[in-house]
């Protein structure tokens, strides 16, 4: 069955205009160029903020990283591309890098299916379906302090409630010492990232779900698929764009993880589990290094930059086939 | 269809309101400044002293000053300390500062002056602060100029439990380096935790390395490093080399890596409920332990940090440091007056008393009671050197890296002569 | 015509489901019993019931009219915030989903590139930037930049579900002579309530809980939010933990019961979005 879901993708020169005499050909101008005035009129609230409180900023930024900085005056030590060379054989930021990686693949493979299995879960008719709803996303709401305050007392070595519970079924010992574990503190601080924000994940693909119409997966159900087989070939296409976002949103997420390693761990015990903004942090606003830490800053708005335009450029491709419709007035 | 209709007007009147609510807040927003109106000065005093009892003595001795200097209006603001720091990165980036704002000296404060934002004020505060102890006024003397006056003072030293030093055998606190292993040693026989150490914060492992060094390589040493930008003295070497003998007897509390300071599980509480038998920390140090613990009562004891055998320190140099406050560059008279009201004796008493902190005016000495608190002001007035704290008397960055370097020391990822070069390389890009 | 499904009555679901939702509790319930303990219980009995129901602490924070005020700044500048970044995200992302013009991929790639930027840096200069607009001291100079960074996410979101409605319904108004606009206001938004309901509770929460730039803004307690209120709190308390986490509980009541609020929108939104027209 094709889906009739997604509209055509329909531009100006795609559409000929049935008769082709000149006053038409001027009107068809006019009304493209107000078709884009119409388009980008749309645009500039969003636009004015964004580049008034965002842009100037990150520009001011991106200019500071080519000096050494202290944070006062303005920036006049002007070192070019010093504090990047240092950077890259700086060992904390390399292994800033790799716990990165770590993190993103930790959360492809396991947060983001847990939550898609979740929302799967919970969009059926369940009793007590809206309870559950509340209660997975309510870590969410949590700020990063009491998220760090609480899991600090959760994990703490012997005496913290994992422990005890672990020890109670017999499985004391089995996390080290958590969070004081050099070994251990990235897996710990995976299991708290999940608990905080998966609901969140949950969320993006239940309103996604709702937005499956039912008659598909019905006529699905009529033809005699098995609910893997609807999940696989109903749901999950017209899930996709969700799922798209979402994994977007988890990468650029992990890469900027900042509240909640500070408040645990500030990137302890021994660097073991800083990531690239716990470093930037401390050069910015405790080493007063401020050249240097927008440095970082301009290398992480990199790496995110290029896996942006990677994974619009691959995956999001047929994205961009899609949903596009002008709005003409002659109804064409 | 009903449905729909709702959501819009909804959303309708949420912008009506937002936008009403819009129009009102411009209205009132705008900042606070100190300006004079019939005649008052209002002068800003910045502080971080958000905990009781001092929150509520400052406010009375705000008021106070208020009755006495009716002309004068204090307005009060208040952070707590992490919050207050980042506030003031902030403002002196912008190039204004509060009119009396709270400094703890050395490095930070440096870089304020050097950013010409604070006033000088040796020649207008001279005849009441030549009598403030000497030792709490090191801080904010930078190239022999006073830029701030102390409030208090203080200096880290060796907090015991005295049962649990009597359960391992120990009778008198160590004097000497290699008596403190010994004593680590004997507690460890007996199944006692030796040190509660924070690992997680890195300041508390710092002080254990600044007091080796002062120890080993003589109180001149540190700030001669810094000068010089070298930290690559023998004897400096050799003070990482004596912490690493002493990590490499595991006296710390399990977990010690990831435990905090005044957090109910952390170092204080440790201290506090009797699970360790030492602790190296600051004065305030009883203070917290009741506070995130039990606290021990009259079972604790004080005893300064040991001397090193065969160094070029001696055990009455302290490493310490304190709160104080500076002035703007360019605040007003009444500024100054509030100075000064806060450095009198009477002031002083009243601190003493009412917030156990340690007396920096001499007359206020008297209203001392507790034997712990009495020891340590000895060990003060009695103090033959000073060095302030690292993090305060260094630039940021190369007092941020001693505290990340010791830390990776005492993790065992770093060794003794790794922990000077880092120190230096940051000095020097610094 | 929607047939209606019996409920799912299956075992092993429900004890999973039981499990994950007790994970996700206990920390919660941990926090809001130790609230009601006193700070030496929270050492000695960790995680057990109190012995004592203290409810000083709880009693005393909400006796407080500090802790009333700053709920209520916390409110307004959610609000706000949250309607304006909707708002133009809105506007933006139907632009962006409906409209082919020249440029189009290259401004959506200008706004996600707001997504990469760790607020962190740009703290500093957005805070010079405010005291030049002589925006300090004033909600708009926590609203507006807090609008302003929401932008890229609202907007990728939204652009994502606009895509979803069918093309026809657009056709159909366009044929009853319904400008872009009217198009927008009258038929897109409200069949994309689930996506708005989300957009506007990660707004919300993410302004109530953001600490930093009010930190920056507000120097006048006055103004102040509700996370500048926690951290003075556990400033000044912070060796009285049993009273922090008192504090912390009632901190996260507003945002939870907002969400279960709108949460119920998101499922009204069920069947009035996925039908074809």
């Amino acid at each position: 069955m094709t889906s009739t879901f997604l509209p055509d993708r329909r531009t100006d020169s795609d559409v000929a205009p049935t008769s082709a005499t000149a006053a038409s050909s001027r009107g068809r101008a006019r009304r493209r160029l107000l078709n884009w005035l119409t388009a980008v009129g749309f645009q500039v609230p969003a636009l004015v903020l964004f580049i008034g409180l965002v842009i100037l900023p990150m520009l001011f930024a991106l200019y500071a990283a080519f000096f050494r900085w202290g944070g006062f005056g303005m920036p006049s030590d002007y070192v070019g591309g010093d504090n990047f060379t240092r950077l890259f054989q700086d060992d904390v930021f390399l292994g800033d890098l790799w716990r990165c990686l770590l993190l993103i693949a930790l959360s492809l493979a396991i947060q983001l299916p847990f939550a898609l299995a979740m929302a799967v879960a919970l969009n059926q008719r369940l009793r007590g379906r809206a309870v559950y709803r509340m209660l997975f996303f309510a870590p969410y709401v949590l700020s990063e302090a009491i998220t760090g305050v609480l899991f600090s007392m959760i994990f703490a070595p012997g005496d913290g409630l994992a422990d005890h519970v672990l020890g109670s079924i017999g499985l004391g010992g089995v996390g080290g010492e958590w969070f004081a574990d050099p070994s251990y503190v990235m897996a710990t601080l995976f299991l708290v990232m999940t608990w905080k924000y998966f609901g969140f994940h949950m969320m993006l693909y239940l309103a996604g779900l709702q937005s499956v119409p039912a008659e598909l997966t019905e006529a699905a159900l009529i033809d005699g698929a098995g609910p893997w087989q609807r999940f696989r070939n109903v749901t999950l296409p017209l899930l996709a764009p969700t799922l798209r976002i979402s994994v977007f949103l988890s990468v650029i997420g992990a890469i900027q993880l900042f509240d909640l390693v500070w408040v645990i761990t500030q990137g302890g015990p021994d660097h073991h589990s800083e990531t690239m903004a716990v470093t930037m942090f401390q050069y910015g606003f405790k080493r007063y290094q401020v050249g240097y830490a927008s440095a970082i800053s301009v290398v992480m708005f990199g790496i995110c930059l290029v896996f942006a335009l990677a994974y619009q450029r691959f995956v999001l491709r047929r994205d961009l086939e899609g949903a596009t419709t002008t709005m003409r007035g002659d109804g064409k | 269809m009903g449905d729909r209709a709702l959501s819009r007007r909804g959303f309708l009147a949420a912008s009506a309101a937002a936008g009403l609510g819009m129009t009102a807040l411009s209205a009132c927003g705008g900042g606070s400044d100190g300006g004079s109106s019939d005649g008052t000065t209002t002068i800003e005093w910045w502080n971080i002293s958000t905990t009781e009892p001092t929150h509520t003595v400052w406010a009375g001795l705000a008021k106070k000053f208020e009755a006495q200097n009716p002309k004068v209006k204090v307005k009060i603001v208040q952070l707590e300390n992490d919050a207050y720091k980042s506030k003031m990165t902030a403002l002196t980036a912008s190039g204004k500062l509060p009119d009396i704002f709270h400094t703890w000296g050395g490095g930070v404060l440096q870089q304020q002056v050097d950013a010409g934002l604070v006033e000088d004020l040796t020649d207008r505060t001279k005849p009441w602060s030549d009598g403030l102890l000497s030792v709490a006024k090191q801080p904010y003397l930078l190239d022999k100029k006073m830029y701030g006056i102390p409030f208090d003072i203080g200096m880290i030293g060796f907090w015991y439990n005295k049962a649990l030093f009597k359960q391992a055998g120990i009778s008198t606190p160590p004097t000497t380096w290699s008596g403190f292993l010994d004593a680590v040693g004997k507690l460890k026989a007996k199944n006692i935790t030796p040190i509660a150490l924070a690992g997680k914060e890195k300041w508390p492992g710092m002080y254990y390395w600044a007091y080796l060094a002062m120890r080993t390589a003589g109180i001149d040493a540190l700030q001669k490093a810094a000068d010089n930008k070298d930290f690559s003295d023998p004897g400096l070497i050799q003070a990482g080399q004596h912490l690493k003998d002493l990590v490499g007897l595991k006296p710390f509390q399990k977990g010690f890596l990831g435990a905090a300071y005044s957090t109910p599980t952390g170092q204080a509480a440790t201290m506090g409920n009797g699970k360790a038998a030492m602790e190296l920390m600051g004065q305030w140090a009883p203070v917290v332990e009741a506070d995130s613990g039990k606290g021990l009562g009259s079972d604790l004891g004080f005893f300064p940090f040991p001397a090193v055998e065969g160094g070029k320190g001696a055990i009455t140099e302290v490493f310490g440091g304190g709160g104080g406050h500076a002035l703007r560059k360019g605040a007003p008279q009444a500024a100054v007056d509030f100075l000064k009201f806060f450095a009198s004796e009477a002031t002083d008493l009243e601190l003493v008393k009412k917030t156990n902190t340690l007396p920096i005016v001499p007359g206020a000495e008297k209203a001392l009671s507790d034997p712990n608190t009495k020891a340590v002001q000895a060990q003060l007035k009695a103090a033959t050197g000073f060095q302030l704290y690292l993090d305060q008397a260094y630039a940021p960055a190369v007092g941020q890296e001693v505290n990340d370097s010791v830390a990776a020391l005492i993790a065992g990822s770093k060794s003794p002569e790794q922990v000077t070069q880092s120190i230096t390389k940051t000095a020097k890009e610094a | 015509m929607t047939r209606k499904t019996k409920a799912v009555q299956s075992l092993p679901l429900h004890v999973v489901l039981v499990l994950v939702g007790a994970v996700m509790i206990v920390p919660l319930v941990y926090a809001a019993l130790s609230g009601f303990k006193s700070t030496a219980e929270l050492s000695s009995n960790p995680f057990g019931l109190p012995e004592h129901w203290l409810t000083g602490n709880y009693t005393g924070i909400l006796g407080s009219g500090d802790f009333w005020r700053l709920v209520g700044n916390s409110t307004l500048v959610a609000v706000a915030t949250t309607v304006i970044v909707v708002a133009a995200s809105a506007l933006a992302a139907f632009a962006f989903a409906r409209f082919a013009f020249r440029g189009r991929e290259l401004l959506f790639t200008f706004f996600t590139m707001g997504l990469m930027f760790p607020f962190a840096v740009a703290a500093l200069p957005l805070f010079l930037l405010l005291r030049y607009l002589d925006l300090l001291d004033n909600p708009l100079g926590v609203i507006l930049p807090q609008a302003a960074f929401g932008l890229p996410m609202t907007i990728i979101i939204l652009r994502g579900f606009f895509r979803q409605i069918p093309g026809e319904l657009e056709e159909a108004a366009t044929l009853d002579g319904c400008s872009a606009f009217g198009f927008f206001w009258r038929v897109l938004l409200p069949m994309a309530r689930p996506a708005l309901g989300t957009v506007s509770v990660l707004a919300v929460v993410t302004s109530w809980n953001n600490f930093m730039l009010p930190l920056l803004v507000f120097t006048d307690a006055k103004w102040w939010t509700l996370p500048l209120g926690v951290a003075q709190f556990q400033g000044q308390y912070s060796s009285d933990y049993a009273r922090v986490f008192a504090y912390l509980v009632l901190a996260m009541v507003p945002a939870l019961a907002f969400y279960s609020v709108a949460e119920r929108q998101l499922v009204g939104g069920l069947t009035a979005g996925a039908s074809k027209g």
